[in-house]
């Protein structure tokens, strides 16, 4: 699905990736656990192709396809999705309206008609019942006023109705309650199935306990210094980055 | 030159208190008509883009012209009514001296029976006055596009006491135009008025709007998609108590043109609990096209609330990439934000068919 081969990536000269290696199978989970300034939202930010990011070195190889030959719609039509952990508030456009759009988008990409009005309406609905979204949010401005956790929600909301074949969550968990958490993570975990793959960015292991991880990364200055499964994230969470970066 | 013509030609009595006060130079502020003209440039010929801008507009326009005229509403067609309505003789002043002297029709708004009244200004060199007596919400379509004539046109709007009325103007010009709008509003009376303004070369309107008691006047412009000076101006003058102004322009600028917003709310000391705002917001697309704005509150009385604001920014690349993440292309995306901008401007239009127009006239020019 994702291959990544010793990335090297700067921003305005700053070095922040640096010989970064990762590899996500078909219908995996990983979660990439790091402190603060690793590199984590870069690499999220570099996937989904924002600018201002120069690569040095490196490949990046998605289903088979070079994820630098494609501009950020392109990628996202192919199916690679970034759960913002800002998302952007779009005033004058209407909720629901993005999200026809953005669904039409891939089905033009695709090659298929535009979705029907009433089975968009009965899709939306749907989903947004599931992830405890009021239609009256759908009717205001995306994002515009949202609480934090409305925001995370309204990502998640547009991961499911995407549907992609890769997704990146950045820091999804950050700014959320305990029930929010809980309705975040089963939208997620709903999603999971054999064709599709996730890479979970987070601080803590407490996402980790309802999303539960195949491959557990640990990042540090712009590399994986060590990988393992879910055991990795308790064993980070009891000893701390610096201890477990020193015996990587 | 142009204060000495007036002085000449007419004479004090019939002036609009602004206009006095202008020529009896009460005005605090000195320089305030050279800061008026200043952005203007009515004195320069700007070459009109005519071929590249007509056809497809010319299309919409005719289409505008034929579903308001013959579908849904009536429209006002002077030539052969004009003695019906008889012609009003008096003197409009006017601070432009072609047209002072100039022969006036007034025209009653309740001697129709439908709600909605579409008028071609395009080639009417005539002052036009427009009574609104009636509480029952009138809606009156003004229409200036391309034509011939460029002496510039005014149109006053006597707006009665507990009158009701409604103006949406659709400005699309390739020739120079000057508008100059005064409205005098009677106390409880509502007016709004909305002004789409697109493709236009070089276009200058005027609004002057007087506020007696407990009044609410609203007014919002749109301009996109021009080319050369697209220039507006607006005083408001609250001069009796209790009245709201609510004014909000915007504008997308591209193609080197330049955008031009200058608005002043006046509140005359007597008139407190005066409720008065205005926003003027300017969106560059590129680097080569420029935006003037320039808000400004004259205040006398001091109970009163009044807000003003102003930005000129960039379409947001934050924006623009949130929508490319999700599959939105640059093209669309950049398109839905303008849309996204400008598009509460068309908010106050009450009438929903004229409303739903205006929107689709929006997508359809939207480039």
């Amino acid at each position: 699905m994702l291959n990544i081969k010793d990335l090297h990536v700067s921003i305005e000269g700053k070095k922040i990736l640096n010989g970064l290696n990762l590899s996500i199978n078909k219908g995996e989970v990983h979660a990439l656990m790091g402190p603060n300034g690793s590199g984590k939202s870069t690499l999220s930010y570099f996937l989904s192709g924002k600018d201002g990011y120069e690569m040095e070195r490196g490949s990046i190889d998605y289903n088979g396809k070079n994820l630098l030959d494609l501009e950020v719609d392109e990628r996202a039509n192919e199916g690679l999705f970034l759960a913002f952990q800002y998302p952007m508030e779009i005033p004058g456009v209407q909720t629901s309206f993005f999200l026809k759009t953005a669904i039409n988008s891939k089905r033009k990409h695709h090659g298929l008609p535009e979705i029907d009005a009433l089975e968009f309406a009965k899709l939306i609905k749907s989903q947004a019942q599931e992830l405890d979204i009021s239609p009256d949010m759908l009717r205001r401005d995306l994002n515009v006023n949202y609480s934090g956790g409305e925001k995370k929600k309204q990502e998640i909301l547009q991961m499911s109705l995407l549907n992609p074949a890769m997704s990146i969550l950045d820091e999804t968990d950050s700014g959320l309650d305990i029930d929010a958490l809980r309705i975040v993570s089963e939208g997620v975990n709903k999603l999971r199935n054999k064709d599709n793959s996730f890479l979970v960015i987070t601080h803590y292991q407490r996402l980790l306990n309802y999303i539960k991880p195949d491959y557990v990364h640990i990042i540090a200055d712009g590399k994986i210094v060590k990988s393992g499964d879910f055991s990795l994230a308790l064993e980070l969470e009891e000893k701390g980055y610096e201890e477990i970066s020193k015996t990587a | 030159m142009i204060k000495d013509n007036i002085l000449n030609d007419t004479s004090m009595e019939n002036l609009s208190i602004h206009a006095k006060e202008i020529l009896l130079e009460k005005n605090p502020f000195k320089n305030f008509k050279i800061e008026n003209y200043r952005y203007a440039q009515l004195h320069k010929n700007i070459e009109s883009q005519s071929d590249t801008v007509k056809s497809p507009l010319h299309k919409d326009l005719t289409k505008l012209t034929t579903d308001i005229s013959h579908n849904t509403f009536a429209n006002i067609d002077l030539k052969p009514t004009i003695d019906k309505w008889g012609f009003s003789n008096s003197d409009s002043f006017f601070r432009v001296s072609s047209l002072v002297h100039r022969t006036s029709i007034s025209i009653n708004l309740d001697n129709f029976k439908e709600t909605s009244l579409f008028l071609n200004i395009s080639n009417i060199s005539k002052n036009i006055t427009i009574q609104k007596k009636d509480p029952q919400l009138k809606t009156l379509v003004l229409l200036n596009y391309n034509c011939d004539d460029e002496t510039p046109k005014s149109l006053i709007f006597n707006v009665a006491e507990n009158a009701n009325l409604e103006v949406v103007h659709y400005d699309v010009s390739n020739k120079k135009s000057f508008l100059y709008f005064e409205v005098k509003q009677s106390n409880y009376s509502n007016f709004n008025f909305a002004s789409f303004q697109s493709n236009n070369t070089h276009i200058r309107n005027e609004f002057f709007s007087s506020l007696a008691e407990k009044c609410n006047f609203e007014l919002s412009g749109l301009n996109f998609n021009n080319f050369g000076v697209n220039d507006n101006y607006s005083f408001i003058q609250h001069v009796k108590p209790s009245s709201s102004s609510r004014e909000v322009f915007k504008s997308i600028v591209n193609n080197g043109a330049i955008t031009n917003f200058q608005g002043k709310i006046y509140v005359d000391s007597i008139a407190q609990k005066t409720d008065g705002y205005q926003m003027s917001r300017s969106l560059l697309l590129d680097n080569i096209s420029k935006a003037n704005n320039k808000p400004e509150l004259e205040i006398y009385a001091d109970d009163v609330k009044c807000s003003h604001g102003s930005t000129v920014s960039k379409i947001d690349q934050e924006q623009i990439f949130y929508f490319n993440s999700r599959g939105i292309s640059k093209e669309v995306a950049n398109l839905l934000l303008q849309k996204a901008f400008i598009i509460e401007t068309l908010d106050i239009i009450q009438t929903k068919d004229i409303k739903d127009f205006s929107i689709k006239l929006l997508d359809n020019l939207l480039t």
